[in-house]
């Protein structure tokens, strides 16, 4: 309890974010900027940063009405220029065909178009109308003001967040201090929050370590901590995000650019474009701590008044600072992976018959031993039994010579060899078998020792002739 | 009357109700509550116009009950009028101005209920708290359309919260007592918002949010 009342100072609450860090480092000039979409957008794609094109605006009533809504292509989003939280924002998906009866009709006037929501609903200009009057009326800009209303492409769903993603376009969120990243998550639009990626919409936000640029923990909407994505078996950890880096700078670049010292950097990935630059935001919520389990306030102190010359170098800071593991550089070093003492494996026997256990990784060992029940599983019963039969020891046949001592077992079916094993608990004359040993992507054909572990806790262990592949990290 | 300061019978004696000097020293207690409610508990209610004036439409209504329940009254039929309009697809400001037709009729289909019922209280609520409440529908419409439902709701119920808090306390008659003997001491809300301002620590519904991530901090 006192514990986690100590750690609050590391978390940025909103009083914090308002006062310590919005108030002194986000000029007013440049948060008008940041609020204002449009203009955002073109500082932005003018200096180089990939942005999604606008297709068209709308200022007043008098440009709504003289609109030429068969412009607009059969995809779009319909958003307000000031609009926050993810107010106000229509997306289309597709354009209804338009019905043979009208086509066979001799109309000069073709008729308006139809297009289709994420939910199957249909939307007609009417429609559109209905809701660019509401945002001409300021019905979703910050304080009510008079808005405008603009058309943008709407990006293309990448692949590899298909299953993940309900509708809408997933996208990521950096929060950027100091030209440093300093947090980042994935967030990922739901059934509830209607295709928007806000965690207040209902979205889910999930983790992203730094370095890695791989998921970690989620959250779904304001503070519920999730593994899964609702109502699916997707698991939310381990997704490794493409463009990784490119998405970190593409944040510190438009935070330079914006001439805010703290924000909030939306990058989405268009399928055919890459990253895309979303939009800046002066004022980022705070939920991205519960989706990391991290938090804000003690990275942004270590980063106050550092000086950082260029983005590529905030980038790298950032990292390496609060990065999560640092692991896989050195796998990345050293061309080998780091394993714990206890890894979880897929084993490969006869006829393709597969276990999947966890393995005590033994560097006191040589060969690879596992149950004699495992061996059974993996489809070496006869061995195992015909085995079993043998009643000498070690200690009956230590005199005999090699050639004698194979005879009294090479009879056993599948047997591979048979080795001397000297233990603690004395020495041990063993079979080994022939299986395969996927451990941490690596796939390892290699002969192991058979031997009774029915008393012991894991079933296999695996010794150094097959763990030249790897570093142990004890901590793991 | 054994203890009134000077000042107060200064301006009782140019004429000013004590009643009314009062309600004004009250003022800033009030949305001093209102402030600490937002910066350290993390309520935040429709800002601090709206539960402020609620409070002193509370103050203001003969028996407390009658002022809930047109204040919940208005939010109800708020709420179902949303549903309603939402099929009609029609501007803001129209909108607004239906819903609040309704609630009017509304409330006053309830005060004539109240008045059937024998509930002559809630018939004698005078006008003005009660147009007070009819218009803070605003707000609540403006949180329906920018949040959803749930959001404006949970809005409407922090603001009823920290409406009676200041209710209650603003007619706390140790309170109105020291404040007509000492009026000077409602300077100390000065320095109170000071602090309330320069306060960055986590706010009490920070640490419910957050309770996850600092179970998790090392």
């Amino acid at each position: 309890m006192f514990e986690e009342l100590k750690n609050a100072r590391k978390l940025l609450g909103l009083n914090a974010r308002n006062l310590a860090y919005i108030r002194p480092y986000n000029k007013k000039k440049s948060k008008r900027l940041a609020d204002d979409k449009i203009s955002s957008k073109r500082v932005l794609r003018k200096a180089g940063i990939p942005v999604p094109k606008l297709l068209a605006r709308i200022k007043s009533v008098e440009e709504l009405e003289s609109f030429d809504w068969t412009s607009l292509p059969a995809t779009f989003a319909l958003k307000p220029n000031r609009g926050f939280g993810g107010g106000g924002i229509l997306v289309v998906y597709g354009r209804k065909k338009i019905s043979k009866k009208f086509l066979q009709t001799d109309l000069v006037e073709t008729p308006d178009p139809v297009w289709i929501k994420s939910d199957g609903s249909k939307v007609t200009v009417q429609d559109l109308k209905n809701q660019i009057r509401n945002i001409l009326d300021g019905a979703f800009s910050l304080s009510n003001m008079p808005d405008t209303a603009f058309f943008e492409e709407r990006l293309t769903l990448l692949k590899l967040f298909k299953p993940y993603a309900y509708k809408g376009i997933p996208d990521i969120r950096v929060i950027v201090f100091n030209r440093i990243p300093v947090m980042a998550m994935l967030r990922l639009p739901t059934k509830e929050s209607g295709g928007k990626a806000n965690l207040q919409q209902g979205g889910i936000g999930v983790g992203i370590d730094l370095i890695s640029g791989v998921t970690t923990s989620a959250v779904l909407g304001e503070g519920k901590l999730i593994d899964y994505v609702p109502g699916t078996r997707m698991l939310l950890s381990g997704i490794r995000i493409p463009y990784w880096k490119e998405i970190l700078l593409l944040a510190v670049k438009a935070q330079e650019i914006s001439g805010m010292g703290f924000l909030g950097a939306d990058v989405a990935i268009d399928r055919e474009r890459g990253p895309v630059f979303l939009e800046i935001n002066a004022r980022p919520g705070l939920g991205i701590q519960v989706a990391n389990l991290a938090g804000l306030r003690e990275r942004l102190e270590r980063i106050k008044g550092l000086k950082i010359k260029t983005a590529a170098r905030g980038v790298r800071v950032g990292r390496d600072l609060f990065g999560g593991e640092v692991e896989e550089e050195v796998e990345e070093i050293s061309g080998r992976k780091v394993i714990g003492t206890i890894e979880k494996i897929k084993l490969i026997g006869r006829s393709e018959k597969s276990v999947e256990v966890e393995a005590k990784i033994d560097t006191g060992a040589g060969f690879t031993s596992i149950d004699t029940d495992l061996a059974e599983q993996l489809g070496f019963e006869d061995t195992v039994r015909e085995y079993q039969k043998i009643e000498a020891t070690y200690k009956d046949i230590k005199h005999l010579a090699k050639k004698e001592r194979w005879d009294i077992f090479k009879h056993i079916p599948h047997l591979e060899s048979m080795v001397v094993i000297n233990s603690a608990s004395g020495s041990t004359y063993r079979p080994t078998i022939k299986i395969t040993v996927i451990m941490d992507g690596v796939t390892i054909p290699t002969k192991v020792t058979l031997i009774n572990r029915a008393h012991l806790k894991y079933p296999i262990i695996i010794g150094k002739r097959n763990l030249k592949k790897f570093l142990i990290d004890v901590n793991k | 009357m054994n203890n009134v300061s000077p000042l107060i019978n200064f301006f009782i004696e140019q004429g000013v109700p004590l009643e009314t000097v009062v309600l004004l020293l009250m003022l800033p207690v009030v949305v001093t509550l209102i402030a600490f409610f937002r910066q350290i508990v993390g309520i935040k209610a429709f800002g601090i116009y709206t539960p402020a004036i609620v409070t002193f439409a509370f103050l203001a209504v003969p028996q407390l009950r009658y002022g809930v329940v047109v204040f919940v009254s208005v939010i109800l039929v708020g709420m179902l009028m949303r549903f309603v309009l939402k099929s009609f697809r029609i501007l803001y400001l129209p909108r607004v101005a239906i819903t609040l037709s309704v609630i009017a009729f509304s409330i006053l289909f309830l005060l004539g209920l109240g008045g059937y019922f024998q509930r002559t209280g809630l018939a004698s609520v005078t006008i003005f708290p009660i147009l007070i409440m009819i218009t803070i529908v605003e707000k609540f419409v403006v949180v329906q359309i920018e949040k959803g439902n749930k959001a404006a709701v949970i809005l409407a119920v922090e603001t009823l919260v920290i409406s009676l808090a200041g209710y209650y306390l603003a007619s706390w008659p140790m309170l109105i007592k020291g404040i007509i003997a000492f009026p000077w001491l409602i300077l100390i809300t000065i320095p109170i918002n000071i602090f309330l301002g320069k306060w960055d620590g986590l706010r009490l519904t920070e640490y419910v949010r957050f309770w996850e991530v600092l179970k998790n901090l090392k």
